[in-house]
């Protein structure tokens, strides 16, 4: 019987006769069975099989490989449907140029965008339990609004993992600001304190150390880049780090963990975790079973998120408990926040522990992306309709020879996709090398584009797609439906009239109108904004903050030798830098107010105006029960006479002594709200405000920093010039005009291209046309009238449309953004018109420079 | 093992002069290569055929269809052509040279 084994592989042989040349057949095949017998005697059958069946695989090379008897007519008019893009790609440089171009920067913003999004949707995504995990939140009506806070009742986390078995962990966290010292290095840092479950519900992964290691009270767990920064390296489990909650509060931990680099997309993490109970040294006084006291958040994970509803409804019982207690804080009802959503929904979550400072990139991007897109493409409409009567005879003989509509459609098409593909590289090329780096640079992300992701290639094809078929059909529909005859007499004209290329040239031009007149405002606000006055004078003064109770009258008692200091004051709270807020009850509403306490002298040294009344007195107990309130206060309450008017606040009645000019705590992204000051103990001082003579602001800072080292050496400096603190508002405002404008130009540029483009080719098709008129005697301002006859209305139209829809548009975009924005008026819209008018004029002035300039002789002999 | 590149590069001398010493066909000149080199120097199909039949078209070799006793099927077995003999012969001479620089190089260091 003969052993099927010692055979060559069936499968193997009949591939190998399925592609193998005929004519090679016979020898490659007689080489591979010699080898494969060979092969049997020296390793035996199985190995020999399978080395056959990898020569086959090995032989299927092209010089092996048989080519079919007949082509594919289908990939034989693709290949001439490439050749033929590629002919008309090069007969009409310019025009391929403008097409490609305002595709490529198009596409490349659509990338960035991307890029951003992709990053956006990613934040805090990574951790394994993303699904389970819920943070608390609660519903509280703010004097008539109601408002969702993300703080949580000190309480609420060990009642939950008591009352609802169905949940599985339970972690609370605080967040608060100590000082970190490693041998001489001493740092202000922000500091987590979380339940062990924290590192099982989000799942950072530890390069060093065990998550286990949050059990123990006196282990910290650092992040990677708090290793690098105090020790050099993540090597340093076992070493100690002291902690200085306050001046008597200090504590050594051992470290236990470092943490590996946090993903980039990530808005939850720390710098030091430790155990939540060291809350209890750190702060002696706090009591976490009060409902008074507040948390920065408390997470739950549960198995089934099925199980959400219910436990919202049985967290009700809590309603009470915390109402009684703190009646101030009534709370509406509880909730929880799916993790998963936890980012993008932050920005409607008050104190919540992530916060999304994108939430209006989100919207605003995508669309700008779409306009940008949208205007490329119209303008390769335009180019390529009106660029087809270049074609109309190749148009005519593939219909002579049989080519249907649709056929000629496909074509079209067909070299649509082949300019968007050239266009889609250009613009990852752009994406890449320009438009993402300057994205990076003004948003502070580090976005990339990660082409290793299937999901970048999806985008690219649904872009590559989606462009080519919207920019190519109608082009495509609108050339193939000419009738053949009419071609070959020279009796279709087409394009340079087109209803449609005026519609989206007008679309175009509204839309630039929009871009610049936003640009514009933006730059008006921008400047407005920078020129508004705080309501205090920020200018001559330096703040510091103050470690402990002793360190005012110390650091006071220095100063005052300074002969550049002209005041000195403490507070509790800092303009710019915090504040509290406050319910002022009245018999018939209680109402919300921010508040700060601040020292006697505080008002002088910030340069507050006073309206009414008076400022706090040194040394004086009855102030004590005074309150000094803002303008919007007396407004808000209608106090007729405010000075003198009592209030409840915390069950203690407080006088009005003074009413002082509105001003801002924050930057001016934020209103002013109703504000008030109550007079602090000098113990409490936590900030000194300084004033100095003007001019003397940088050497007082010197010297201030020289004596504090002197008096405070274990803790480290935290102070500056009072107007630094709005260096990032400024640098805010500066982006938003650098990117309005940027986005606004590429805008123009795109519109002017495409202008340019239709302009030069009605020009180059009506050479003879011009020439005869030349020859009986047409006037220069004749032949610029004929030019640009049916470009000056348009524009003039779509002007009258843009500018009232610009101006409104960006009116309503300036006011969601900033409470108080310059008196805007049409000046914006005209300044943007007036722009676009002169690039436009520039554009076509070169195509008519070109006619007027040429020799009618020229032009009659070249047709 | 001797480099690809190598290999690659020596194919042509090394096929005429193995086909020099007698006719042969594509499995024993892999085999031939093989045992000369003591393993060192493989050969694929992927590059000895196509080299095989470029050489044919050049006229350095020839081939015919031979069957033999002790197989089942005819074996396309090559030649060498006088114009191949003379390709060899410089063949020849330019590696002997590239060997002769390479030894100079070699016994200097």
């Amino acid at each position: 019987m003969k052993n099927n084994n010692n055979k060559v592989p069936k499968l193997a042989h009949l591939f190998f006769r399925w592609y193998c040349k005929k004519e090679m057949y016979e020898e490659l095949h007689g080489d591979l069975e010699e080898f494969f017998y060979e092969r049997v005697k020296d390793k035996g059958p199985f190995k020999a099989r399978l080395l056959y069946i990898w020569d086959v695989i090995r032989c299927c090379q092209s010089y092996a490989v048989r080519k079919p008897k007949t082509q594919n007519t289908t990939i034989m008019m693709l290949n001439n449907y490439f050749k033929t893009s590629t002919r008309s790609l090069l007969k009409n440089p310019l025009t391929s140029f403008i097409n490609i171009f305002g595709l490529a920067v198009a596409i490349g913003i659509c990338l960035t965008v991307y890029a951003f999004m992709d990053f956006e949707y990613k934040i805090d995504q990574f951790h394994a339990n993303k699904g389970q995990v819920y943070l608390t939140t609660f519903y509280t009506n703010r004097d008539g609004s109601i408002e969702r806070y993300g703080m949580s009742p000190a309480p609420l986390g060990e009642l939950l993992s008591t009352d609802f078995p169905q949940i599985q962990k339970v972690c609370r966290v605080e967040e608060s600001n100590v000082v970190v010292k490693y041998e001489d290095e001493v740092f202000h840092e922000t500091l987590t304190y979380v339940d062990p479950s924290f590192l099982e519900m989000f799942t950072f992964p530890l390069g060093k150390g065990v998550n286990k290691s949050l059990n123990d009270l006196n282990s910290i767990i650092l992040s990677h880049d708090m290793a690098i920064k105090y020790f050099g390296d993540d090597n340093v489990l076992g070493k100690d780090l002291e902690v200085i909650f306050s001046d008597s509060n200090k504590k050594v931990f051992k470290v236990a963990g470092v943490a590996e680099p946090f993903p980039k997309p990530h808005d939850l993490g720390f710098n030091f975790l430790i155990h939540f109970d060291n809350l209890d040294y750190a702060r002696p006084t706090n009591d976490l079973s009060n409902w008074d006291q507040f948390i920065t958040a408390t997470f739950i994970q549960v198995n089934d998120p099925n199980q959400i509803a219910g436990l919202e409804e049985g967290m009700e019982k809590y309603k009470l408990l915390q109402n009684e207690k703190n009646s101030d804080w009534a709370i509406e009802s509880f909730s929880l926040e799916p993790f998963v959503t936890l980012y993008a929904n932050s920005a409607e979550i008050r104190k919540a522990i992530v916060y999304n400072g994108s939430a209006e990139g989100r919207i605003a991007l995508p669309i700008i992306a779409i306009f940008m897109l949208g205007l490329a493409c119209f303008n390769y409409i335009n180019i390529s309709i009106v660029s087809a009567a270049k074609r109309l005879k190749e148009i005519g003989v593939r219909k002579v020879i049989g080519a249907s509509k649709n056929k000629i459609a496909f074509q079209f098409l067909f070299e649509n996709i082949f300019v968007t593909l050239f266009a889609l590289v250009l613009g990852l090329l752009l994406a890449v090398f320009m438009f993402l780096p300057w994205f990076i640079g003004i948003s502070e992300r580090s976005m990339e584009l990660n082409f290793f992701n299937p999901e970048l290639w999806i985008f690219l094809s649904i872009v590559l797609v989606f462009t080519g078929v919207v920019s190519g059909l109608y082009p495509a529909f609108y050339i193939s439906k000419f009738n053949v005859i009419r071609i070959f007499r020279g009796s279709v004209h087409f394009g340079k009239k087109n209803p449609l290329t005026k519609l989206f040239l007008g679309f175009q031009l509204i839309m630039a109108s929009i871009l610049m007149t936003g640009a514009v405002m933006l730059t008006q606000n921008s400047n407005f904004q920078a020129k508004r006055t705080w309501g205090y004078d920020p200018n001559n003064v330096l703040y510091v903050e103050l470690p402990d109770s002793s360190a005012f009258n110390r650091l006071e008692a220095q100063l005052i030798q300074n002969t550049n200091v002209v005041s000195v004051a403490g507070a509790i709270h800092h303009l710019g830098n915090n504040h509290t807020t406050t319910v002022i009850h009245q018999p018939d509403r209680k109402y919300e107010v921010d508040r700060l306490s601040v020292g006697p002298k505080y008002f002088e040294t910030m340069g507050l105006q006073l309206k009414a009344g008076r400022f706090f007195k040194d040394h004086s107990e009855n102030d004590h029960a005074a309150i000094v309130v803002n303008e919007l206060f007396v407004e808000n309450l209608n106090l007729s006479q405010p000075i003198g008017h009592v209030f409840e606040i915390d069950s203690m009645r407080y006088e009005v002594v003074g009413v002082v000019e509105n001003f801002h705590l924050y930057n001016f992204y934020y209103e002013v709200l109703p504000t008030i000051f109550s007079l602090a103990e000098t113990t409490d001082y936590k900030f000194m405000a300084i004033e100095v003579k003007s001019g003397a602001q940088p050497i007082t800072y010197a010297t201030l920093k020289k004596d504090w080292a002197v008096l405070f050496p274990e803790i480290p400096f935290q102070g500056d010039f009072q107007t630094r603190l709005w260096d990032n508002f400024y640098k805010d405002l500066q982006t938003q005009k650098t990117f309005s404008t940027t986005i606004a130009t590429i805008a123009i540029l795109l519109a002017s291209l495409g202008l340019y483009g239709l302009v030069m080719l009605n020009v180059s098709g009506r050479v003879r046309e011009f020439s005869i008129r030349k020859v009986f005697g047409a006037e220069t301002k004749n032949i610029i009238k004929s030019v640009t006859n049916q470009y000056v209305l348009l524009t003039v139209i779509s002007m009258i449309i843009g500018a009232p829809i610009s101006y409104v548009l960006n009116k309503a975009l300036i006011g969601m953004m900033f409470p108080e924005t310059m008196q805007a008026d049409y000046f914006g819209a005209f300044i943007a018109v007036f722009i676009i008018v002169s690039v436009l004029l520039t554009v076509v002035s070169t195509q008519i420079f070109r006619v007027v300039k040429s020799n009618p002789v020229d032009g009659l002999k070249m047709e | 093992m001797i480099s690809k590149n190598l290999t690659a590069a020596s194919t042509k001398p090394i096929i005429l002069g193995i086909l020099k010493q007698g006719n042969s066909y594509g499995y024993l000149i892999i085999k031939k290569i093989k045992e000369l080199s003591g393993g060192k120097m493989k050969y694929s199909d992927g590059m000895l055929y196509p080299v095989l039949h470029r050489l044919e078209k050049e006229g350095l070799i020839i081939s015919t269809w031979v069957m033999e006793d002790d197989s089942v099927r005819p074996r396309k077995y090559y030649e060498i052509t006088e114009a191949g003999k003379k390709e060899l012969i410089q063949e020849q001479a330019q590696w002997s040279e590239v060997n002769a620089v390479l030894n100079a190089i070699w016994t200097t260091q």
